[in-house]
Order: structure tokens, then sequence, then C-alpha cells
């Protein structure tokens, strides 16, 4: 493991100008008082946030819309598949509950039967300077998650914000290649470990095993979803979500088949063309969303799918509290 | 490498009216390559500008370049479908899916049980004991729908006819003039033919109502889970296990069915 190098915050902005000379450099950017990921912006300067960009960085591997084909109005027997972007790229100010999502998304994207050379070409161009996270949020609670705020897993490189500077350090080879500058100084100094709390929303492996048919009739799924406007937000924040919708999209005679982010929260997600449709309650609706995360996909790809980031929380409209609910359901089962 | 949701071109090569509601389209890969697909298995067909469904194969010549999906007119894709032409393109991928075990049910007897529309995926493991006969026993058919203008395939249905190694039986819902067939819904139909498991294989396919209530009369002559197959309806779109749509439970319709045998199809999806 390479030792730790040092950068003095004011050769900051140096440093990322030499990283956007080398690569498409994506950070974070604050834009009415919300942080997301987006491309470097030489004029306009980079805070990293403590902890929890807003918006995930699902959105720079998995776009909320993606042309995978175009075809000409006019001539429907033609349809071109979209290359795959080839440029390098750096994502940088990740934090680990980010990183562990899309290493997540990883499984149903390239670890899958069939591979989407889109979504892997993104991540093989995409070197990931992660960051250690300085203070958890109100709702952080990837220490209930097997995570912590710092934990370098899927990165590429990490850094940490302290009191003198930023420390970085390369985790792959990936990442030794773009910590080469000569801004970087060799230091026998280590990001401070602390000890993070637990136990916020915590999760049992019982809930996992026992919860799906134990639980079916219970009326908790009555209760969590009484209030829920089925409006999708948990989803299209949770940097795990991964549904999508395939449709075509017809401008001005050009066509595209897209692929654009989809709930399972919606009425006519799985709604069937002859009307039946197995989802049709809230609650069934809820219960699926709620499940998958900790069963369903224990299943499918042998891992659970929360990272404790929170999201879903601050998000919803109505105040329903995901992190609460699953802990909730969790104490149920290991009670039954 | 290739990305799987961008569909091949394929040729329209004949358009079967089938029923009221139901056209065949016949197709062809535009570059001659074949469909290799098994009994079961489903393609994705779009239209640029229109949109993708879920269709079963409903039938795949000997050769493998034509195949056939039927079509029941029922949302945008559908009937833009319906108003294609032979001579026409459209964009098909796939096969996708878990097949029946034809291979698993030699020597047995064969009950196929068919409702409405359900009858097109059912139609090559016909076609495939057909052109293996020797390597199955009885076959039955029993094929249900709504009314007599309803029933697809009626080709197929006077050649099963007339087989002297099928047993044929057509239901319609309600009495109608001129109708030579039984009357009455699938499941009674089952019920009074009387079928008996003695190891044979029951396939069933329809409207999930009627799989349902199809189950439930087949436990009630005594059939074990581990000798019925379904085939199941859920909204699926990608096909390849990645939409999240069609999922039951932890299990994707798609990618761990359509082909279910009862005793191991995800509990809440009955």
């Amino acid at each position: 493991m390479a030792g730790w190098k040092q950068l003095a915050k004011a050769d900051l902005p140096a440093f990322l100008a030499e990283l956007a000379g080398q690569a498409e450099l994506v950070v974070p950017q604050e834009k009415d008082g919300k942080v997301r990921f987006g491309p470097f912006d030489r004029s306009k300067p980079v805070s990293f946030p403590s902890s929890l960009v807003d918006v995930s960085l699902k959105a720079v591997f998995f776009p909320k819309r993606r042309p995978i084909a175009r075809f000409d109005s006019a001539d429907k027997a033609k349809l071109e598949p979209v290359a795959p972007e080839t440029g390098p790229r750096i994502a940088m100010g990740a934090h680990p509950c980010d990183v562990a999502a899309v290493n997540y998304v990883d499984r149903v994207f390239i670890h899958s039967a069939f591979k989407d050379p889109l979504y892997e070409a993104e991540r093989n161009r995409t070197t990931i300077i992660g960051m250690f996270c300085s203070e958890m949020k109100p709702e952080c609670h990837c220490t209930d998650r097997e995570l912590s705020p710092d934990d370098e897993r899927g990165m590429d490189a990490v850094f940490a914000d302290t009191k003198d500077g930023y420390l970085f350090r390369a985790v792959t080879d990936k990442g030794t290649a773009v910590l080469n500058s000569a801004l970087l100084k060799d230091t026998t100094e280590a990001p401070e470990k602390k000890d993070w709390p637990k136990g916020k929303y915590p999760v049992s492996p019982e809930c996992v095993v026992h919860s799906p048919s134990s639980l079916d009739s219970d009326p908790f799924w009555q209760d969590v979803s009484d209030l829920c406007l089925t409006c999708g937000a948990c989803t299209f924040a949770c940097p795990t979500c991964t549904c999508f919708l395939v449709s075509d999209e017809q401008h001005d005679g050009k066509g595209e088949r897209v692929i654009a982010w989809d709930s399972c929260q919606f009425t006519g997600y799985s709604r069937m063309t002859g009307g039946h449709n197995p989802r049709k309650s809230a609650a069934a609706r809820v219960r699926n969303r709620m499940l998958d995360k900790f069963v369903f996909t224990v299943e499918k790809y042998g891992a659970t799918s929360c990272v404790g980031c929170g999201r879903c929380a601050i998000i919803c409209p109505v105040g329903r509290h995901f992190p609460k609910e699953i802990s909730a359901l969790s104490a149920k089962a290991k009670v039954r | 490498m290739a990305v799987e949701l961008v569909p091949r071109a394929a040729v329209i090569k004949q358009v079967v009216d089938e029923s009221l509601d139901v056209k065949s389209l016949v197709f062809e890969f535009a570059d001659g390559s074949e469909l290799s697909s098994l009994p079961g298995q489903f393609i994705e067909v779009s239209i640029p500008g229109v949109g993708e469904s879920t269709f079963a194969v409903s039938r795949l010549e000997p050769g493998a370049r034509r195949f056939h999906v039927s079509v029941k007119r029922m949302g945008h894709v559908t009937k833009a479908l319906h108003r294609s032409a032979a001579g026409e393109t459209a964009f098909v991928r796939g096969p996708y899916g878990k097949p029946f075990p034809v291979g698993e049910w030699k020597v047995k007897d064969i009950l196929i049980v068919g409702g409405g529309i359900g009858l097109a995926p059912l139609r090559p493991v016909v076609d495939h004991i057909l052109a293996n006969r020797a390597d199955y026993g009885k076959l039955d058919i029993v094929f249900g729908a709504r009314t007599p203008g309803d029933m697809i395939f009626r080709e197929d249905l006077a050649a099963w006819g007339n087989d002297a190694g099928i047993k044929l039986v057509k239901t319609i819902d309600v009495e109608c003039v001129d109708w030579d067939g039984c009357v009455g819904l699938l499941p009674n139909v089952v019920k009074q033919q009387g079928y008996r498991s003695d190891g044979s294989i029951a396939v069933v396919c329809g409207p999930p109502i009627m799989i349902r209530f199809t189950m439930a009369a087949l436990k009630e002559l005594g059939w074990p889970d581990a000798q019925v197959y379904t085939t199941l309806e859920m909204k699926m779109q990608c096909g390849i296990g990645q939409c999240g749509r069609c999922n039951i439970g932890g299990k994707y319709v798609c990618k761990d069915g359509p082909v279910f045998r009862l005793d191991q199809i995800p509990a809440s999806a009955m």
C-alpha cells in the first residue's frame, strides 16, 4: 500500500488544474444550495463536502437518461448503436457510501449474464479519487451497513481533509497513475483514526433471513405506506437503485432509444398491458423496495444494497424514514 | 462488445390473421442469421419511435431462420405491429429466458393447456413434440378462447384435430351457434376431462386468473406440483434481468423464468 502524500490547501486549485489537464475531471459542485457531481470548471472554486454530497455519484456512471441507439424518424429501418465513451476521466470527492454503491451497481451491469458495455466503459475510463468523511451527518448510518466514513474499498485513490492540508493515498494502480503531481509531498502524517458511532438504524441479519414470508401479512406495510406518495424520490436519490425504462424519444426528425431511470414505486411500473398489476397497492410497492434492499438483492447478487447514506429519508416529501422503518422491521423479525 | 439492449433489424416476411385481434408476424433477421430459440423463450420486438414489447416466440420454423410472434392488439407497440405489412422492418433482440425442459420430458405423456393468446408460447412445445414424436408419449391439448372468433392458430388446430396421435379439446366461454367443441371455462373443462397425472407433464399458459384456477383444478385431480409447468406473465422490458420490473421476490421472470415448474414458483406469484 502506498504511503500518504500531502497537498497544501493553497495548492488545491493548481492540483485540480493538473488533473483536469490529463483527464475529464468530475467534482462536487454547488448550485442553489445543493451539491452534485459535475464537470470541473476552472472559473469556480471547488469545495469538498465533509460528508455526503447531496446527489449521489451514481449518475456519473448511470445517468438518469442515456441514449443507446439513434434513428432517423424518416427511415426507421436503421438503428445505429451509440459508441461508448473512451476518454480518461477522474471522479473526485465521492465518499465511501457512494463508492460502495457504485461497486454494488457493478453487480447489476458488469457482473451479470448480459454485461452493459456502455456502463462498463464509463467505469473503466474513470479513476475514482474518493474522500474520507470528516463527520457523520444526522441521517448518515453507513456504520450500520458494514461501511465506515474512512472506508477506502472500491476507490482507486483516497484523500482526507485535515487541518493543515489534504492527505492523498493511492489504493490501486489506476490511482497511483493520477497521484504523480509534484505538488504532492511525501509525509509521515496519516489521517486521524476515529471511533465512529454505530447503532442509529441497525438491521439484524435475522431480518435478512426471515422477514419476507413471515411478515407478509403484517400491518407494518400498511402503516409505513399510508403516507407514501409513491413519487419515487427515494429511488432516484438512492445510490444503488438501478431500475430503468427503455423508451424511444423523437425530436426534429431525429430519434433516440433511451435508457432512463424508472421507479418501482410508480403505479404503472409493473402493470401489464392487459391491466393486471401484481403490485397495485402502495403497500405492495413499498414492501417490494424495502425487501429488495435487504433480502432480494442478497438472493440476486449475494449482497444487501443499502449503504446507509440516508438520502431516502432526507428527500422524502412526507417524512417517511426508510432507515428507521427497516430498522423497526428488523427488530420485529428478530422478536419472532 | 454489442450493447444487448440494441436490437437487430428483422424483416417481416408474412402477416397471418389469426383471430379478430391477433396477428402472427413471421420474421427473418435482415443479416440472415438464425434465432436460436428454444420452446418457451421470448424475444423483444420494437419499432423505432413506437417502443419495444415482449413476445413469446410462437414458432421457429425448421432451419431456425424464420420465427413467428403472435400479437394480440392491446397497446401502442402491438397496434403498430398490427399495422405492419410484409416487407417492412422491425427490430428484434433475444432469445431470452429459461425454456421448457422438453429434453427432460422424453417418454412421458404431455398435457398442454392454453388459454387465449397463452397458446402462443406453448405452440413451440407442440411443434417440438410433433417433430420428435417417437420420443414422447400421448399428447393432449386443451385450448380455450372466449368465443369461436377468438380461436387462434386455426390451421394448427385443424391439423392437431386430424392427428391420430393428439387428443384435442377446444372450449369457448359461453354457448354459441355452430360450435362443435366444449363450452366452459378451462379449469372446469380440465376437471371434466379428468386428466390423470400418472407421471405425465402438464404445461399451462394463459391469463393470470386462468393459470391460477387451472393449477387448482390440476391439484384437485391429484397432479403433483413437480409435474406442472407454466410460463409466467409479468411486465418485462429489458429481458436480461436489469431493468427491475418483473421481479417476484429475489427472482426475475425474464431471467429465472418465464418458465417455472409449479413447485419452484416463488410463493407470492400465485
